[in-house]
């Protein structure tokens, strides 16, 4: 067992070239997708908003197998819930700066119930990233859910203190 | 007559030197310098060749009192024992002297031969360590050039493939082992391995307070460029990932395994910071 163990150490040394896994490995070595390189070289939407403005939701989210960092902010008209604008800023690998360009894009000129229903699925089928990096898309999924969870959030508590203001009011004015 | 007692002995040597180059293979405690110097690179090839009838009786004794299957024989005063506290048997392959009663097995003190690997070893006995934490006082990186001096396969070059594979094999795990063990995350993370908790890395980080802080730490790395700017985040991150790792200590020795493995998720993006002030210096 261990000779065939040893032989295989130094058959994959000598027939690297060779061997079916090489030209697997000679295939990611060629570089990321040429989408993804687009999207590292030339971003769209990097910037940031004020996360104290109503209509701002933001999303911020991690993966702690590589300590990256992801934020996608989105502006809600609040008047039709359409999202219409998005930004993002990540520190990551070019596969997780990729995905959340590709969501900002994604995103902008939806309704906030329709952006929920993106898949990281189709962020990696767009971006053809390996199955090494799909947790790279994954993450965009849950940074634009977070975005829309946050603004909901902001939303009714919005709401909320307003119902209490005018109770606060009406309280005044009967008293 | 004679004739006769001639036939019978050389009948039974041969039989007796069948069942005994039998018994010598299954033996793996052949205890050595008795006059048999097997060469290096064969295994109980070079049992004692039992030739000539009149040397017979006196050979076959003197084997008796040797090969351990016919009874056992203390060698050294220690007890023989086929298996060492590791769990698997253990005498070196090439020259069959048993293997210390404690401590890794990697390779043979009176032969210098390589072992195999043995996967029931884990990194911390590799280096003869407890299971433990803190690494300030034990001389890791010395105790790992010791191995190497050993192990490396540089020095088995004229050696058989066998003993080559297991230099290759041997020296790798110990290096895995070094590395693993000489970085606090690493470490921290194999101990959790050790106690059978396995960390989901899939899983999403949301902690808002975390996630802003490193935000605002990555941040800054990227805006700033001078040296001593740079310097001056990296001591204070270096500071935290100190904390978090005594906070992890404290956890995994109160076996509070949820915490400890929170711990680990911050050093890791302090660890990432680190990194990336690094490649900017």
């Amino acid at each position: 067992m261990l000779r065939a163990a040893g032989k295989r150490l130094l058959g994959a040394g000598l027939g690297y070239r060779a061997s079916p896994d090489a030209v697997v490995t000679a295939g990611a070595a060629r570089g990321y997708h040429e989408r993804v390189v687009d999207h590292y070289n030339n971003p769209r939407n990097v910037g940031s908003f004020d996360k104290n403005d109503p209509t701002v939701g933001t999303g911020l989210v991690g993966a702690p197998a590589c300590g990256d960092v992801m934020k996608l902010q989105i502006k809600v008209d609040k008047e039709t819930g359409k999202i219409v604008d998005a930004c993002f800023k990540t520190f990551g690998c070019g596969s997780a700066i990729a995905s959340s360009s590709v969501a900002t894009e994604w995103v902008k000129g939806k309704q906030m119930e329709d952006v929920v229903s993106i898949k990281n699925t189709e962020i990696a089928k767009h971006l053809s990233l390996p199955p090494v990096k799909l947790h790279c898309s994954m993450l965009a999924e849950d940074a634009i859910k977070a975005a829309v969870r946050d603004y909901e959030a902001k939303k009714a508590n919005v709401n909320g203190s307003k119902e209490a203001s005018v109770g606060t009011a009406e309280k005044a004015a009967n008293a | 007559m004679a004739w006769w007692r001639a036939m019978c002995r050389r009948r039974l040597s041969a039989a007796t030197v069948s069942i005994l180059r039998r018994d010598l293979r299954s033996c793996p405690h052949l205890p050595h310098g008795i006059g048999f110097s097997p060469p290096p690179s064969r295994v109980f090839s070079g049992f004692v060749p039992l030739s000539g009838g009149h040397r017979f009786a006196g050979g076959l004794r003197r084997i008796r009192h040797l090969c351990p299957f016919f009874h056992s024989r203390p060698w050294d005063g220690s007890p023989y024992s086929t298996v060492s506290g590791n769990g698997e048997a253990s005498a070196c392959w090439n020259c069959g002297k048993p293997a210390p009663p404690r401590g890794p097995f990697l390779s043979c003190e009176a032969c210098r031969a390589v072992q195999p690997v043995d996967s029931s070893l884990d990194y911390f006995q590799i280096f003869g360590l407890e299971q433990r934490y803190d690494m300030r006082d034990e001389n890791l990186e010395g105790k790992y050039k010791e191995w190497q001096k050993k192990l490396h396969p540089d020095l088995v070059h004229s050696k058989s493939e066998k003993e080559k594979s297991h230099a290759a094999e041997q020296s790798a795990r110990v290096i895995d082992a070094y590395r693993t063990l000489s970085q606090p995350l690493s470490r921290a993370l194999y101990l959790l391995q050790l106690a059978g908790i396995h960390v989901d890395e899939e899983k999403i980080v949301m902690d808002p307070e975390l996630l802003a802080e490193m935000m605002e730490i990555r941040e800054a790395v990227e805006e700033t460029n001078g040296h001593k700017e740079l310097m001056k985040i990296q001591c204070q991150i270096q500071k935290k990932l100190e904390d978090w790792s005594n906070i992890f200590q404290e956890a995994f020795n109160k076996r509070e395994f949820d915490s400890a493995i929170v711990a680990t998720q911050r050093m890791r993006y302090y660890e990432r910071a680190v990194e990336e002030i690094v490649k900017k210096l």
